[in-house]
């Protein structure tokens, strides 16, 4: 049953069937000269004593009731006259408000599926990327700002760097290079934090630094590091239980999508389309439809 | 200044002159090994966290005359750091994921648009809607935007409109909501449940953003104060007591954020009466109570200090909007602007403390970028504009933003500004913990740029503490952090400052750091007073006899839309200690940063699309960070 509740075709057909119901509720009765018929149920009479008790904070008197359903029957006259006339035609405003209803359809009609499991762990296998754990970082640095070295730095650095070696896990840092910011010690920081903190280009050189030991100069958009990993942990796909809710959202925005794109291409099937070049200006040429 | 603490060769057993005394007490709030759980740690916090808490989407009845189409959903991908496609068809994508936001469509008309855009015969049957329908009908959806602003501001709006209790408007309330729900991701990404609330009348703009702190089901529990009569009100006291009402109602706390004082008239910070009532203890204890935050950059212009109110501040004229109200429907003078700008609000705030006992304007400063596109897209060199109609293309430059043919007032679209977001130094990124930080007012507020600013003030910081490699830890164990009150002053002393700033990794270097202080004097009066305190170059660059600083300098190749960071500094740290420090005087010290000059956006236009500026168009600009104050008041 899920099987057939997700068929693309099945959507198509109750969407149609659909469509159709509405055509022939809106069009004239008959070839015949018969009058129409226009039949205001209870449940449109209480949407209207709804509206005007929201409007006005109190319901409306009888004669105001009696007032709006006159009304109704006007609008409903009116509609059905507009429409045989082909007012509606050409109506940039009605067009897109009719495209937008027919969107929002075909939206509701994505949303009726109710994913299983093994949809989402598919969904999660194929966009990885999307919810991975990043890499995270164990680290030590140590800033050098450019501006304080000028022509030095490079000479600094190397001595600082051979004299960090030498410490290795036991230098103390809080009095070495040049004060900063931004933390000398971090614990299991994510790449994608590293990169908000220090740049791009730097949280990039991290993952490239093998651990245990004091590497550098590492560049970032401050100046230069000197920085010891002393732990990577790698990046890993999450089990679907723990990240269930962002792959839901994803999997029924990505639905949605794929959904009104299939139902237009399948509504494009019965329409041949044609468009007129501009012969004057090749520029303006027109692709194809798809 | 400070000296320049590069410790090369020097170890631990040989240097004792950054204060053991203190190295005990740091050790306790920052231990030098990192614990085996990487938990536990540190209670204060590390990051700034940046953020939006002023966008506007589809769901904004202007937006969505403007010609808007994505929703919330669409708004928080995008500040997530995804791709999308705007409203007019262009994918755009930040340079970086903000960390978190705020979605604050307009409370008035929520499902206005969709209603209008549907034809519904109540609001055609009226001259104006029928009016707007025609207008974007025909493609002048801008003008019809203005118009509709326009008219709401002067309380015309048609009947029809969509009131709360329709089911229109709880359908928007509740989808704004569940999109906030859907995207909220704690650690990661925060989404927060807001409004606006759009109190415009005369176009006076009083504009005040309302946060939630709880989830989305208690958020549901009510429905955001509109300002149409009979169910709003476009009174911020009416706003405080709903806002009480509904802290009441929902167990979560609410506050309120304020903007656009500059088109206020004279509104935004009143000092004798507001509303025809005359301001008093009451109006200040609710005004502080539910205020604690101004946004105090965005869009339409900065709002911290102007020319006319501060003639001796060189960089008060920066991204001024100073022609008139809201809607150009009456033109500025100079007596309404000591009622709009937060530094003399500051200013008026000692005196009222000193007649009331309370301090109404005791804020702290975020910025935010109202733009009405669902895309928070603030970086000069990636700014989408504020409306849809002013997203990248070849005409934006050239076009008029406010134009009122009555009086004449003309606002140009080079004059939107592509500013700001807001940082929070919170101690995780979750709704309760950025909200705690908003409330105890620990943000500052940048023109774009994500530097990291760094404001403490105790009785005890010492030059060398600027050369402390874990400043922050300092700051906090010595002082209190921006936002907060300096506790008594001990006999003979002077308040010291430490203050630090970082460069934005991908951005321009700094030019300097000032703090501003703002004091009562024994005669009732207050002043102002801007102190240079530490800048790049230093070794170049040295104030003269007054105080003042040469120029930074300019690198910026405004036809190439380029600048290089070979001028001023990547990092400025100092302490400062106020030199002319009254114990008996009430006082208020914030610190404004500036970046090396590097191009506006308006640049980057011409570059890209290879047009041409309006003569007098800003093609370059000094980048900037404003901080949230700390206040001194005698006996505390």
């Amino acid at each position: 049953m899920n099987r057939i509740l997700k068929e693309p075709l099945l959507h198509f057909l109750l969407l149609g069937a659909g469509l159709f119901m509405v055509y022939g509720l809106m069009s004239k009765p008959g070839d015949s000269n018969a009058p129409g018929k226009i039949i205001i149920t209870q449940g449109q009479i209480e949407h209207l004593v709804d509206g005007f008790t929201k409007a006005w904070l109190r319901p409306p008197t009888s004669e105001e009731l009696a007032g709006l359903v006159r009304d109704r029957v006007r609008e409903e006259v009116y509609c059905r006259e507009a429409v045989a006339l082909g007012l509606d035609k050409d109506d940039t405003v009605i067009r897109r408000r009719l495209r937008q209803k027919l969107e929002f359809i075909s939206d509701d009609v994505a949303a009726l599926v109710e994913p299983t499991d093994a949809d989402l762990s598919v969904y999660l296998q194929a966009h990885a990327g999307k919810f991975r754990v990043p890499q995270q970082f164990t680290f030590s640095q140590v800033y050098l700002n450019p501006e304080k070295h000028g022509k030095n730095l490079a000479r600094d650095t190397a001595q600082l760097l051979a004299q960090l070696k030498q410490a290795g896990d036991k230098a103390d840092l809080s009095l070495l290079g040049d004060a900063f910011l931004l933390d000398q010690q971090f614990t299991a920081l994510p790449a994608s934090e590293v990169a908000k903190q220090f740049g791009e280009k730097f949280a990039a050189q991290l993952s490239g630094l093998s651990p245990g030991q004091w590497q550098g100069p590492v560049e970032s958009g401050y100046g230069v590091h000197l920085v010891r990993v002393s732990e990577r942990t790698e990046g890993h796909l999450p089990a679907l239980a723990e990240v269930r809710d962002a792959v839901r959202r994803e999997w029924d925005n990505a639905r949605r999508l794929e959904a009104n794109e299939q139902f237009y291409q399948n509504l494009l099937k019965f329409y041949t389309v044609s468009i007129e070049q501009p012969a004057a200006e090749p520029e303006r040429k027109i692709a194809a439809i798809k | 200044m400070i000296i320049a603490g590069f410790a090369l060769l020097t170890f631990a057993a040989e240097q004792t002159d950054t204060g053991t005394a203190d190295q005990a007490t740091l050790e306790k709030v920052m231990p030098t090994k990192p614990a085996y759980s990487p938990y536990v740690g540190r209670n204060f916090p590390t990051r700034p966290l940046f953020g939006d808490q002023h966008l506007h989407t589809a769901f904004s009845m202007d937006a969505g005359a403007f010609g808007c189409r994505l929703g919330p959903r669409e708004a928080y991908r995008f500040a997530r750091g995804e791709e999308v496609i705007s409203s007019t068809g262009q994918p755009v994508k930040l340079s970086r994921p903000l960390d978190w936001l705020v979605v604050s469509d307009h409370s008035d008309g929520f499902g206005f648009f969709p209603q209008l855009m549907g034809g519904d015969p109540e609001l055609l049957a009226t001259p104006q809607g029928r009016k707007w329908y025609d207008q974007i009908k025909s493609g002048h959806g801008a003008e019809a935007a203005m118009d509709i602003i326009v008219s709401f501001g002067q309380g015309k709006m048609p009947k029809g409109f969509p009131l709360p209790g329709t089911r229109a408007y709880r359908g928007a309330w509740q989808e704004i909501i569940n999109a906030a729900e859907a995207f909220n991701d704690p650690g990661r990404f925060t989404a927060i449940i807001g409004y606006e609330w759009t109190s415009n009348t005369g176009g006076n703009n009083l504009h005040r953003n309302v946060l939630f702190r709880e989830n989305g089901a208690k958020a549901s529990l009510v429905e955001p104060f509109t300002t149409m009569k009979p169910l709003g009100s476009d009174n911020p006291e009416d706003l405080w007591k709903w806002m009480a009402a509904t802290e009441e109602k929902t167990g979560s706390e609410v506050l309120a954020i304020a903007h656009n004082g500059n088109l206020s008239n004279g509104r935004m910070f009143p000092t004798v009466e507001a509303f025809g009532k005359k301001i008093d203890r009451e109006y200040c204890e609710t005004r502080l109570k539910w205020e604690r935050l101004y946004e105090v950059t965005q869009t339409k212009g900065t709002g911290e200090a102007h020319p006319y109110l501060s003639p001796n501040d060189e960089f008060a004229n920066f991204e001024i909007w100073d022609k008139a109200n809201l809607d150009g429907s009456v033109p500025k003078t100079k007596d309404m602007l000591e009622f709009e700008y937060a530094r003399s609000a500051y200013k008026n705030g000692l005196k009222l403390e000193e007649q009331f006992g309370a301090n109404p304007y005791k804020f702290g400063l975020v910025s935010g970028s109202d733009a009405h596109t669902a895309l928070s897209a603030m970086e000069e060199d990636n700014f989408f504009g504020k409306t849809t109609p002013q997203e990248p293309s070849s005409e934006r430059l050239t076009k008029a933003f406010i134009n009122n043919p009555k009086t004449g007032v003309t606002v140009m679209d080079w004059e939107v500004g592509a500013s700001g977001y807001a940082a929070v130094w919170a101690t995780e990124n979750t709704r309760a913990a950025i909200f705690d930080a908003m409330k105890r007012r620990e943000t500052y507020s940048t023109t774009g740029p994500r530097m990291a600013v760094r404001f403490f003030g105790g009785w005890n910081f010492e030059a060398e503490d600027a050369n402390n490699r874990l400043p922050a830890a300092l700051g906090y164990t010595k002082g209190v952090p921006m936002g907060g009150d300096l506790p008594d002053a001990p006999a003979g002393k002077s308040p010291t400052f430490l203050v630090a700033a970082l460069k934005d990794p991908m951005g321009a270097n700094l030019d300097r750091i000032q703090v501003i202080k703002g004091w009562l004097d024994a005669q009732g009066e207050v002043h102002e007073q801007i102190h240079n305190v530490v800048w790049g170059d230093a070794d170049k660059r040295k104030p003269d006899a007054k105080g003042k600083l040469p120029p930074v300098g300019d690198t910026v190749d405004v036809e190439n839309a380029t600048w290089s960071n070979t001028i001023g500094d990547p990092e400025l740290i100092t302490v400062w200690k106020d030199p002319n420090f009254d114990a008996k005087q009430r006082a208020f010290y914030y610190v404004r940063v500036l970046e090396i000059p590097t191009p506006r956006w308006t640049a980057y236009d011409v570059k890209r699309f290879g047009n041409k500026a309006l003569p007098g168009t800003t093609m370059k600009l000094q980048e900037r960070a404003y901080t949230s104050p700390i206040w001194y008041t005698p006996g505390t």
